[in-house]
């Protein structure tokens, strides 16, 4: 995604509601409205600066170190208020700089540029029933999502579990809307969702929907599957942040350039820094936008992505997440 | 004029078990009944366990068995007999001697659909079904499954039988069954209809559109293509 096609929009309120997590509104830059979506979207914030320089860019320009972070952020206010964009951020304790960025140097009045907003993980229009299942920060794209559900039309349950009261972002806000419809579960007092139970015994056509940690995601895949659930009524999201790793050289041979990607940078971060665009949506090893065709490789690819199959992995690769250990990669970029 | 290659003509295959599965629902009309014993006996030898929760759904085609003459379409008003007439056929003793949860025989079609009705609206998530026979069948089963939410990695189906189609007029929104003919009179409106590739999901019925809207009376030939 070129940078003309970025939103401009200001840091309107800054909320720290858990330890961990900060909650931010976003204005354009002007006033008027933000592109309309659906519940279930998210946007690519672009952090220009290093957060452990300290260096920001601020409203007036001024540029920090040309580091780039672009991280995906699901939007968690509600599809019908255009005038702001709300979301969460975590702080992560292994960021490679995005998450600290955020947490560190946005405030009040910082000027931002967004992707706009897309929808990966969007509620079945046709689905009989949908069981909601957050875990901590994932809870974001489900307070967009209920603003569409109505208990009197197609049944819902949120179920959202986190480490212990003090973490459960968003609480109030879920408490006015659904009341005691939201099934809180805190590890701290040994709660645990009863999945079994959960998945043994629902109607057909509901469809479940999971935005957490890995491990929850892969659990209640795995439950899912125990129980006989299709895969098209297990829905899921998580971006996964680029990881760190070994430093390796690519090619990209309709560019003609060498580029080399450091430990702590991905390689889509790396080609853009190299002046060359990767298209994406995600950034978070999901949608598949950025799939890359290696034309060679001496050594192995480590895939993080969440979607090429098995076969495909032999011949593609998705920058956002992965990389290589590798004496040489050629990508058809 | 008639278009080919059109993307939402239902495309079938062989039937084949699905043993992720808790429960398997299966519809058998007419030659149906064969490729629901074959996925049964694969059931068998891969996951003898399944059968147990196997319910199958039988009733007779078009032409009926041997001295029946069971229509296919769902004639309106028809009661939908609660029936369990036992058939006398033989396949049903083979079925019968599979340690399967239900087996079960309909005198016809529309009250087999309705029993399937009433099974979704009770069935739970990871529930699939088979259904194995002539092309309108397969049809007005799926339309009941999408009503339910079925989705494509739920629902299996093999055409075995006649290809005859259900046609609906897009002029007066008739149905009009088992057309064998590439160009059909609408029975309420008495348009001529070119049958299309074209087909709906939602009203299990292909495309029909007047033909002869430019010079009435002027018709191209016609013929039975979808026996």
């Amino acid at each position: 995604m070129s940078e003309e096609q970025t939103l401009a929009v200001e840091v309107s309120a800054v909320e720290q509601i858990t330890p961990l997590i900060k909650h931010f509104t976003l204005s354009p830059v002007g006033g008027g409205n933000l592109p309309a979506f659906s519940g279930g979207s998210h946007i690519v914030v672009v952090m220009r600066g290093d957060a452990r320089d300290g260096e920001a860019r601020r409203g007036d320009g001024r540029r920090g170190s040309t580091r780039v972070h672009r991280n995906p952020y699901s939007l968690l206010s509600s599809p019908h208020r255009l005038d702001a964009y709300e979301i969460g951020v975590r702080r992560m304790e292994e960021s490679r700089g995005g998450s600290h960025f955020m947490h560190d140097q946005v405030e009040v009045g910082t000027r931002l540029e967004i992707a706009h907003p897309v929808n990966l993980f969007a509620l079945d229009k046709i689905a009989r029933k949908h069981v909601l299942i957050a875990g901590g920060i994932g809870i974001t794209p489900f307070l967009a999502q209920l603003e569409d559900l109505h208990p009197g039309r197609v049944p819902y349950e949120l179920h959202y579990t986190v480490r212990s009261p003090e973490h459960a972002a968003f609480l109030p806000r879920l408490r006015e809307r659904e009341g005691e419809r939201v099934r809180m579960y805190y590890d701290s007092e040994g709660h645990a969702i009863d999945y079994d139970g959960l998945l043994s015994n629902q109607p057909l056509g509901t469809h479940v929907y999971v935005c957490g940690p890995a491990g929850l995601i892969t659990h209640v895949a795995e439950k899912a599957r125990r129980w006989g659930w299709p895969d098209s009524h297990v829905h899921w999201e998580q971006f996964s942040a680029p990881p760190v790793g070994d430093p390796f050289d690519v090619f990209l041979a309709r560019s003609n350039l060498h580029v080399h990607v450091p430990p702590d940078q991905s390689l889509m971060e790396s080609i853009e820094a190299a002046g060359v665009e990767v298209p994406y949506l995600c950034r978070g090893g999901v949608c598949g936008f950025c799939q890359t065709q290696v034309l060679a490789v001496e050594g192995e690819i480590v895939h993080n992505d969440h979607f090429l199959s098995d076969s495909e992995r032999a011949k593609y690769i998705m920058p956002c997440v992965s990389r290589a250990r590798c004496k040489s990669l050629v990508l058809d970029l | 004029m008639l278009v080919t290659g059109i993307k939402s003509k239902p495309v079938y295959a062989p039937l084949r078990a699905d043993t992720r599965g808790r429960f398997h629902l299966m519809l058998g009309v007419g030659e149906g009944e064969a490729p629901l014993l074959r996925v049964l006996r694969e059931m068998q030898s891969q996951a003898p366990q399944t059968l147990g929760a196997t319910r199958v759904l039988l009733a007779p085609g078009p032409h009926g068995p041997p001295g029946s003459s069971a229509p296919l379409a769902p004639a309106t008003g028809s009661p939908a007999a609660a029936g369990s007439t036992p058939d006398p056929s033989q396949s049903l003793c083979v079925f019968a001697e599979l340690p399967i949860q239900e087996l079960r025989s309909f005198s016809d079609v529309p009250s087999l659909l309705a029993e399937l009705r009433s099974s979704l609206e009770g069935a739970l998530m990871g529930t699939r079904l088979y259904v194995a026979g002539p092309e309108s069948f397969i049809g007005l089963a799926m339309k009941i499954a999408l009503e339910f939410n079925l989705n494509k990695d739920e629902v299996r189906a093999e055409q075995v039988g006649t290809l005859a189609r259900r046609v609906y007029c897009v002029h007066c929104r008739a149905t009009t069954e088992n057309v064998r003919t590439n160009i059909v009179r609408c029975l309420e409106c008495d348009r001529w209809l070119l049958v299309r590739d074209h087909y709906s999901r939602r009203l299990a019925a292909y495309m029909g559109l007047m033909v002869d809207a430019e010079v009435p009376g002027e018709l191209p030939p016609i013929q039975e293509v979808f026996v």
